[in-house]
């Protein structure tokens, strides 16, 4: 992704943003409220359509691409609405993130690998997702994104509103994901968290991005500690 | 029976859902009784139809959020198509009699007209709301409004124009002896009809719960966005849509020109129609647009019976301007609140 631009209508949010990942990474994307994290993420997804620059996935520029083709060449979004399908089961709306699986075997090899990740959504396979609790919703927003076999998992704030041992779980899962060679971009705001869990992050400040780097060195910079850890 | 249950459909009875049902089904006995059966017959053929362009003009809302005015210019549609695919070909038959030939032609009739309203409804949605889509979604709902009733002038006026202003029905679809129901007897023609529409419902119940298709129209209705995320691509799903809608109404206006003759403002009622349904059973309940179908039917039957000609869109109107005070979701809001939906 290349100095990106986009926004709401005539309201411009991100100003030159350019993330780089490498398959099979783990790269957060932190910052402070209303920074732009998820309107990056949004962009990415084919949600919003950018302003101008360049967005290339697997070497292919996706400027104005559809959400559904970005999702068939292997880019998952789980956006932090996770906009789940609330009036189906939870079953079912893991049949939908798998739709365009061909193979009935995959399908249920995804089901299977995702109720590992999550034990308590195969207790719940049955209820409507609108029922769930907020962290159940969660786990099943991003055990959705994950039964398309995707290259490349997008995850805004899983953390938000979860309690600290879920939030631990959904980081965990996330950790095992990427050990199997999914890609991970994480936007957190949670930065202790986030950046002990990454190999590399980008800081984003008001569209911008303001610092790069290895998680383990930002963890010690200077700006921060200052404001993020407030140490 | 066990005691859960029973207590259940006690509960429903004395629902306002409940109750609607249970008076329907008992005027539908005392009609019947007092004025014979056949006032029953005309309700069933009829309400079946009303059902199907209920449930279109349903699931365009629940769907897409358009409110669909121009739905009964589809019914139109349908009946001029049946019209004109039945009405050379039984003067061909006239001329010269084929047995087959005098079989399929209503089924041609109808299947044309289903098939024409569904290919009108793809052109819709392609050429305008798919545009509109692109543009931008602010003031939606206002401006697909005004959008489907100029749809609906246009259509009115171009059937005007190009095919005047006559009626345009045939007689009966087949030259065969009534069917018997104990002393009864109903023509072929409306034993079909009921059955085409009886069909048609449990077709679409079948399309929406057990197939990928009807899951994906299901997961676009709830979260739009949420289906792009898993990759349904989106207009597709809108034309389908568009389609099914559009060709139910087409199917009812084709299979009920022998009772309704095509003329340019033939759709009108049954718009009004469909709206009473969807008001009563509330708005997005395709399941409610079922039973909703059968009762406005039966309200015009009774009143066109006793009060006569005329009076039976005012007594219905009378109806539903009652239950938008009393319960203004519709009949059945706390209860059923369409089946995907609950
Ligand atoms: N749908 C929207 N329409 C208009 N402005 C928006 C919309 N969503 C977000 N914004 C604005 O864009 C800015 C960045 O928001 P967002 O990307 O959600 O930030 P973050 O996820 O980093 O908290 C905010 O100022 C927000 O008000
Ligand atoms: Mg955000």
């Amino acid at each position: 992704m290349k100095n990106l631009n986009a926004g709401y209508g005539f309201l411009k949010v991100l100003w030159d943003v350019s993330i780089q990942i490498d398959r099979g990474e783990f790269v957060a994307l932190v910052g402070p409220n209303g920074a732009g994290k998820s309107t990056t993420l949004k962009t990415i997804s084919g949600l919003l359509p950018p302003q101008s620059g360049k967005i290339t996935f697997d070497g292919q520029v996706i400027n104005n691409q559809d959400c559904a083709l970005n999702c068939r060449n292997g880019l998952s979004y789980i956006s932090e609405e996770l906009n789940l399908f609330t009036g189906m089961t939870v079953l079912e709306n893991l049949e939908m993130g798998a739709q365009l699986l061909d193979d009935k075997n995959k399908m249920e090899e995804n089901l299977q690998f995702v109720f590992e990740l999550f034990p308590r959504l195969e207790e719940r396979v049955g209820q409507y997702a609108g029922t769930l609790s907020g962290g159940e919703r969660k786990m099943l927003a991003i055990a959705r994104g994950l039964m398309s076999n995707p290259i490349l998992v997008l995850v805004d704030e899983p953390s938000l509103g979860l309690a600290p041992q879920v939030t631990e779980e959904v980081f965990n899962a996330l950790k095992v994901l990427n050990k199997k060679g999914v890609t991970i971009l994480l936007v957190e705001q949670n930065v202790t968290k986030t950046l002990k869990f990454s190999s590399r992050a980008y800081i984003l400040e008001k569209g911008e991005v303001v610092l790069e780097g290895p998680s383990s060195e930002l963890i010690t910079n200077d700006h921060v500690k200052q404001i993020y850890l407030g140490t | 029976m066990n005691d859960s249950s029973s207590a259940k459909v006690i509960e429903w009875l004395k629902s306002a859902g409940g109750i609607t049902v249970t008076c329907t089904i008992l005027v539908a006995i005392a009609v019947s009784f007092h004025k014979g059966p056949y006032v029953l017959v005309n309700t069933l053929v009829t309400g079946g139809m009303w059902a199907l362009m209920a449930i279109g003009v349903s699931l365009l809302f629940g769907v897409m959020n358009i409110s669909n005015f121009a739905h009964g210019e589809y019914f139109m549609i349908g009946s001029l198509t049946a019209y004109y695919i039945m009405n050379p070909l039984k003067q061909y038959l006239l001329e010269t009699p084929n047995d087959f030939l005098s079989f399929i032609t209503p089924i041609l009739g109808i299947a044309g007209a289903a098939i024409v309203g569904a290919i009108a409804g793809i052109v819709t949605d392609k050429t305008i709301f798919a545009q509109l889509r692109k543009r931008n979604r602010e003031g939606w709902l206002l401006n697909c409004f005004l959008i489907t009733i100029g749809i609906q002038i246009i259509l009115i006026n171009v059937h005007m124009l190009v095919f005047g202003n006559t009626f345009k029905g045939v007689v009966n679809y087949w030259d065969v002896p009534s069917v018997a129901f104990g002393d009864v007897y109903v023509s072929v023609d409306r034993v079909v009809v009921f059955g085409i529409a009886m069909a048609a419902i449990v077709l679409f119940w079948y399309l929406m719960m057990y197939t990928s298709l009807g899951k994906k129209i299901r997961a676009v209705a709830q979260d739009e966005n949420g289906a792009r995320m898993v990759g349904i691509q989106v207009n597709g799903v809108y034309s389908t849509t568009f389609a099914l809608a559009c060709g139910f109404a087409a199917l009812a206006g084709g299979s009920l020109l022998f009772m309704f003759p095509s003329y340019p403002t033939v759709g009108v009622a049954p718009l009004y129609n469909s709206w009473f349904i969807i008001i009563l059973v509330g708005f997005g309940n395709v399941a409610g647009a079922v039973p909703g179908g059968f009762m406005i039917a039966l309200f015009q039957v009774v009143t066109r019976t006793y009060m006569g000609e005329g009076w039976e869109n005012v007594i219905p109107m009378f109806l539903i301007a009652m239950i938008l005070i009393f319960k203004p979701y519709g009949i059945f809001a706390t209860k059923v609140r369409s089946v995907w939906e609950q």
